[in-house]
């Protein structure tokens, strides 16, 4: 491991406050600080990598909440993830572990199979088995896993779920830029509405938009959680599909694809042919809110009456630095009001598929979470994340939605009553 | 320690409050002193007040030494474990109990961290005013045991000027209030004993802290000056004028860099050193006085003049201010920070001798510090890697030491800890650490709370501890002693 | 009876250590202001007169901090360093008695300036103390700040001389206001305590803030800053009904305050700490409870610090003591008794606080054999045991 970030840290703890799994835990070693303390006893051979080690780098969310906060600029971001792959290589994992790992990483990257998957997830719930084995307390006796699992299944609609959009669709009026969109695995199965509104968006504003139908996942999972190999695989794949149409920027909807992507120039850095390929990709890659900001506005946004909770996620505003293009996005549209949120910086507990992996902290961040979101009395959750919409969504009262900015600018650009989400519509109209 | 007593440990607290994995304990074997590390025997992570005296009570009676630990960013090594003894962490107690507007006033647990008592009260307009540089992550626990102060301290005061009383788990599991619901009380101070006394007394589990209303006026402002000794001059005349600053803070040039480097702060970055002034109160009080300030400084020869224009800028100085220390990791790969004070009259005269001491060394050193009250906070800046830490002590010593020498002290606010144990004896004779030995030994009688801190001891510092000096006000007849 | 009277530290030490055999009791007295403070001393075999032991031993005008012995009067103090535009930030009522800051730090007195500045606690930086076996120990030192070892001076404060003689004491020094006014506000109890509430919360920084009952309920209201500041302040602090005082009638209604907390002969006075908000209504009952019995009160209470100083005078002796009680029972061990010519036979301390035995292992580790004050603290210290 590199140990020159180590030496960065003078072990002040102004990260602290900032760590999600300190907050839940008040243990040190579930901290930012003392994770690097251990990964440089670790780097100096003073402890071994074994599974009370691994344990601790297993439960950083990934969120990177401590990087802005730390002032002696420690780049826990490399530090983390060059140390996941070593926990993956040495520490033994118990069979179940395994399994569920293994599970995760063979559902995740792939539409396809995660379609199926939600299908019968739609199914599972449609059919009323849900509500039955949860009378019954089977649920209650899935193992906490599982049970978050199951948790996380969205109420997907059926053409939700099937939707998908052009593989190109031409920018309205003067074109202004070529831009590719990732259109993302789970984000595709999901959050079709969340592909669909982008796309509209975007050539509403005059670009051309390209969207690949490779089934094709940018690796975020795999880099993020330790699987080097795959990761690095996934994000020349990816580089080689979007170089195929020649494009000006290329955005993400999803937080943490984004940050994948802007990270290959850095992954890739010591691979010969792709070294300068991936740095030119990643140099073109923008948050959809980004691009947004950037844009002189062309379309007329209609009203939307509401207040709008804006919930920072991690790989979006820790990772990229992205905080004030999604509440400048959203303050574009009339009649809309931004409210921030206390503990704004606190992870929701989804950061990647932390909240598979360790259910117990991810569930009392999700439930404080929601709390504060709904200390401000908001009519909508908005929130560039997938992962956040997921997990945030359980937590909260019923009758509060939760969309991507996006969405809602794609519904004030095409007037309300145009916007898919019925009960907000509903919500809009009573209001009038 | 045995099994049976780890079990037992267990069975009050539960299982997820006994740490025992040996990766685990290494995590807390140094606080923000990373140069002195002890691996404790356990760490035990209550969440309940009643819990910290049942885990107390277990180590009274089987004599197993504990030391309390609140955010561990102490900087004098205070909560540094014991060998085979027990940390007991007080980050699960973090509730704020209440907040009382009426009395102005907070009760909190001790985990509570110094700037969350602040945003609990702002909706109240009230704020608790101690405000150390650390203070989004520092525990109002640790703030007590240190007696910790921050920028705004000369015009407020201290942590125990803002502190009416404390529940505390006493070295032998039992528990008494100190401090009342005013400042009136009969017998003597027990609670201004305890404040400061760096967790030797016991630990406190609930708090009642006062809160300040806000200034009805703040202005702030920060004057480059060509050298740190005409910055120093300034602020004496300010003081001299009637004038008390609530803050007086420098920076000198190493700093401002790091500072820069880690957030723009709008410090000038071609100026030897930024003097912030801020002034608050009444609004009438603090236009008169802003005003003077400001010729104050332009009589010194001040190079510039940057006054925050709203409350945005003024947060961002004083962030500037607050990250200067981490902020040196980003130029050095270690330093130690230095806390000694001089009488303020002779700042000028120690940042001369700093100067030469740390050329001597050929070490650097960059110098923030509380220029109001004559806190120093010389940065010792080394490189472990170089095989530089040796010289680097050797020096951070040396200027404590000179301080003492001064007239001043060997710590303004960070606490002695381990750190300075050994050069108290510059400081305070046999007889006057004999005499602290005595008030010790009232609160903790079998000597096993935080025990190795504050006072030298043989083990510590070798059998014969530095000599004693006269004190130089004694040596030049001034002050008399037997 | 005979008296130690050292003029020197060294004197002191050695006095008391070669007093131990032969003098084993000894009484620490000053200027005798505070003899009717807290119980009465039981018969000593000798006094330890600090009244000798007077004298700046240095001052630093641009420091502000100054080193005296304990024995000089407070007023002494004060009239050197007016001299460079600077005060001891302390008014206790036995300033003008020539009580010697010794005395005040043993008493843990102040003045209606606790508001703004507390009480010596808070401006006591370094102190000198000479223990029962002539140990002369020093803690703190000549700098604001400073944290260096234990805080003894916080001990002695409030001590009433039976830990040991505070020897020699280094107060911090603030800028003597440049002007100062006192507004005048007719107020009940309840409505001062509002008036006051607003005034700090407004950010006016009102340097005392104290309500005054008997003959007439008012809150004075004192400011000190810049001329120009102060007159603005005064503007914002006069509401309806306000008086803006001259000099002398600021003056006169200062001594009024003042008296209340010295008394006079055959008075009981006594002062108590409780909850800011819980002062009117602890003020109410008393005084409810001093018509029933046929005694008059006259009270101070510094508002925003919850300290309320209670003149008792008239009425039977028994009464007094009755009153006492009754605020032993709301207040427990918050309630100091100033002046006991009024009380007979009740003692003047009520139950124990619950830190009682930290105390007595204080005092049991300071002076193991009760050489000093013997009987100041009545019930609380005569079971004079470790703590464990
Ligand atoms: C970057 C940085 C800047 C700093 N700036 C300042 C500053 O401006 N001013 C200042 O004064 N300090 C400053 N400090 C020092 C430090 O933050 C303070 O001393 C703080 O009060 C320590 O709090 P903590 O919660 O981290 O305590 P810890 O470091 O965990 O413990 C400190 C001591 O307190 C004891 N303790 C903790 N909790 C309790 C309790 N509940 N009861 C009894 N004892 C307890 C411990 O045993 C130990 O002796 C700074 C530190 C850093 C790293
Ligand atoms: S804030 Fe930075 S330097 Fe401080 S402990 Fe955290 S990572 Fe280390
Ligand atoms: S990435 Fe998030 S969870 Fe991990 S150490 Fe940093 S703040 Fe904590």
């Amino acid at each position: 491991m590199n140990s020159e970030p180590l030496a960065d840290c003078v072990h002040c703890g102004f990260c602290l406050p900032t760590c999600p799994t300190y907050v839940v835990s008040g243990q040190e070693t579930e901290s930012p600080r003392g994770r690097i303390y251990l990964m440089d006893l670790a780097a100096r051979g003073e402890i071994s990598v074994d599974e009370a080690f691994g344990g601790h780098i297993d439960s950083c969310l990934g969120c990177l909440a401590c990087v802005p906060a730390c002032p002696s600029g420690v780049r826990y971001d490399k530090l983390i993830e060059s140390v996941r792959p070593q926990v993956e290589r040495e520490v033994p994992r118990g069979f179940a572990d395994r399994l569920f790992r293994r599970l995760i990483f063979a559902l995740f990257p792939y539409p396809n199979r995660l379609r199926l998957a939600a299908l019968a997830g739609l199914l599972y719930t449609r059919s009323g088995l849900r509500t039955l084995l949860h009378r019954l307390g089977v649920v209650e006796r899935l193992p906490s896993r599982l049970r978050a699992l199951e948790a996380l299944l969205p109420p997907v609609g059926l053409q939700a779920l099937f939707s998908s959009v052009p593989e190109m669709t031409p920018g309205r009026g003067e074109v202004r830029l070529r831009v590719g969109l990732l259109a993302g695995c789970a984000n595709r199965v999901f959050f079709g509405d969340v592909n669909a509104a982008t796309v509209r968006v975007l050539a509403a504003e005059g670009c051309d938009v390209y969207v690949p139908r490779d089934n094709q996942c940018c690796g975020a999972l795999s880099s993020h959680a330790g699987h080097e190999e795959d990761g690095a695989e996934r994000a020349k794949a990816t580089i080689e599909m979007f170089e195929r149409y020649r494009l000006d920027v290329v955005v993400a909807n999803v937080a943490g694809c984004g940050s994948a992507l802007k990270e290959y120039g850095d992954i890739l850095s010591g691979s010969p042919d792709f070294a300068e390929r991936a740095k030119a990709f990643s140099a073109k890659v923008r948050d959809i809110t980004e691009l947004l900001a950037e844009l002189p506005a062309r379309t007329a946004r209609a009203p939307l009456d509401l207040r709008v909770a804006y919930h920072d996620a991690c790989h979006l505003a820790n990772a990229q630095g992205v905080r004030s293009q999604p509440r400048e996005v959203l303050r574009s549209i009339p009649g809309l009001s931004v409210h921030d949120i206390a503990e704004a910086e606190l992870c929701c507990g989804s950061a990647g598929i932390y909240n598979l992996v360790q259910p117990d902290t991810a569930e009392e961040l999700g439930r404080r979470k929601a709390e504060n979101l709904q200390a401000t009395g908001p009519d909508v959750v908005a929130t560039a994340n997938a992962g956040c919409l997921l997990q945030i969504r359980r937590f909260l009262d019923e009758g509060i939605t939760v969309v991507h900015p996006v969405q809602l600018l794609d519904a004030s650009i095409r007037g309300v009553a145009l916007f898919a989400t019925a009960d907000l519509n509903a919500k809009t109209r009573e209001r009038r | 320690m045995t099994g049976d007593v780890r079990a037992e440990f267990v069975a009050a607290l539960g299982a997820d409050a006994v740490l025992a994995d040996p990766v685990e304990l290494r995590a807390y074997e140094c606080d923000g002193l990373t140069g002195f590390r002890v691996v404790p025997a356990l760490v035990l992570l209550p969440r309940t007040a009643a819990a910290v005296a049942d885990a107390v009570r277990i180590c009274a009676r089987e004599r197993i030494p504990f030391v309390a630990r609140g955010a561990g960013t102490g900087l004098s090594g205070g909560a540094l474990p014991v060998a085979n003894g027990v940390v007991i962490s007080l980050q699960r107690l973090r509730s704020i109990i209440e907040v009382d507007p009426v009395n102005r006033r907070a009760v909190v647990e001790p985990g509570v961290t110094n700037l969350d008592i602040s945003r609990a009260a702002a909706p109240h307009g009230l704020y608790f005013a101690p405000d150390p540089s650390s203070q989004q992550v520092c525990t109002i626990g640790g703030n007590i045991a240190e007696n910790s102060g921050g920028a705004h301290c000369l015009k407020y005061g201290f942590t125990v000027h803002h502190v009416l009383s404390a529940d505390v788990v006493l070295p032998d599991g039992t528990t008494a209030v100190l401090g009342a619901d005013s400042p009136h009380l009969g017998g003597y101070d027990l609670l201004g004993a305890f404040i400061g006394s760096e967790g030797t007394l016991g630990i406190a589990t609930r708090i009642t802290v006062k809160l300040l209303p806000k200034p009805a006026a703040v202005r702030t402002l920060v004057a480059d000056f060509p050298s740190v000794e005409q910055a120093g001059d300034a602020v004496t005349s300010i003081i001299a004028a009637g004038i008390v600053p609530a803050a007086a803070e420098m920076m000198d040039a190493v700093a401002i860099e790091a500072v820069q480097a880690a957030l723009d702060a709008g410090y000038s970055r071609d100026t030897a050193a930024a003097l912030i002034v801020e002034l608050d109160g009444p609004q009438a009080e603090v236009d008169i006085q802003f005003a003077e300030v400001r010729q104050l400084c332009q009589n010194h020869g001040t190079t510039n003049i940057r006054v925050a224009g709203d409350e945005h800028e003024r947060a961002l100085v004083w962030k500037g201010r607050k990250a200067a220390f981490a902020a040196v990791g980003r130029i050095s790969p270690d330093y130690i920070v230095q806390d000694g004070v001089v009488p303020r009259t002779l700042l000028a005269t120690a940042l001369t001798r700093i100067g030469e001491l740390a050329a001597a060394a050929g070490l650097r050193v960059s110098n923030v510090f509380h220029a109001g009250d004559g806190n120093l906070h010389p940065l010792v800046l080394y490189s472990e890697a170089a095989g530089e830490l040796e010289r680097a002590e050797e020096l951070s010593r040396a200027i404590a030491e000179l301080c003492v020498d001064l007239g001043g002290s060997l710590s303004g606010e960070h606490g002695i800890g381990t750190d300075k144990a050994c050069s108290m004896p510059r400081q305070f004779s046999e007889d006057d650490l004999a005499t602290m030995a005595l008030l010790r030994a009232a609160y903790d009688t079998d000597g096993i709370c935080n025990p190795g801190k504050v006072l030298p001891t043989p083990r510590l510092c070798g059998e014969k501890p530095g000599v004693h000096r006269p004190h130089p006000l004694e040596a030049a007849g001034l002050i008399e002693r037997t | 009876m005979t008296a130690l009277c050292p003029s020197t530290v060294d004197e002191l030490g050695a006095a008391i250590a070669e007093t131990a055999a032969t003098h084993p009791r000894l009484l620490i007295t000053g200027n005798g202001t505070a003899e009717g403070w807290g119980a009465p001393a039981r018969p000593a075999d000798a006094t330890v007169d600090t009244t000798g032991l007077t004298g700046v031993i240095r001052y630093s005008p641009a420091d502000m901090t100054i080193a005296v012995r304990a024995g000089t009067p407070l007023a002494i103090v004060q009239q050197v360093v007016r001299e460079h535009g600077q005060r001891v930030a302390l008014d206790p009522a036995r300033a003008a008695q020539d009580a010697t800051v010794g005395g005040l730090l043993a008493t843990a007195d102040a003045g209606p300036l606790r508001t703004s500045h507390g009480s010596l606690r808070d401006l006591v930086i370094g102190t000198t103390v000479v223990l029962a076996d002539g140990t002369t120990a020093r803690s703190g030192g000549h700098v604001i700040k400073n944290v260096a070892g234990y805080d003894l001076a916080k001990l002695f404060h409030g001590s009433l001389g039976t830990l040991g003689v505070v020897a020699e004491v280094v107060l911090r020094l603030h800028p003597a206001p440049r002007a100062v006014t006192t507004v005048r506000v007719p107020a009940s109890a309840e409505h001062g305590f509002q008036v006051a509430t607003h005034l700090v919360t407004s950010g006016v920084e009102a340097a005392a803030l104290e309500w005054c009952a008997g003959p007439d309920d008012r809150l004075l209201v004192r400011l000190e800053g810049t001329p120009d500041g102060v007159a603005d302040r005064v503007r914002e602090v006069s509401a309806d009904g306000a008086t803006v005082l001259t000099d002398d009638e600021a003056c006169e209604e200062w001594s009024a305050v003042a008296a209340t907390a010295v008394g006079e002969p055959g008075d009981t006075v006594v002062r108590f700490g409780a909850l800011p908000a819980a002062g009117p209504a602890a003020l109410g009952k008393i005084r409810a409870f001093a018509d029933d019995l046929g005694l008059g009160v006259t009270i101070s209470s510094s508002v925003p610090a919850g300290v309320h100083t209670v003149r008792v005078h008239g009425g039977a002796a028994r009464a007094h003591s009755h009153l006492l009680a009754a605020l032993h029972d709301d207040h427990h061990a918050n309630v100091t008794v100033l002046r006991r010519d009024g009380l007979h036979t009740s003692s003047a301390w009520g139950p124990p606080p619950s830190a009682i035995r930290v105390m007595r292992a204080v005092k049991h580790r300071f002076d193991p054999t009760c050489r000093f004050g013997a009987g100041r603290f009545d019930g609380w210290l005569d079971d004079e045991k470790g703590l464990s």
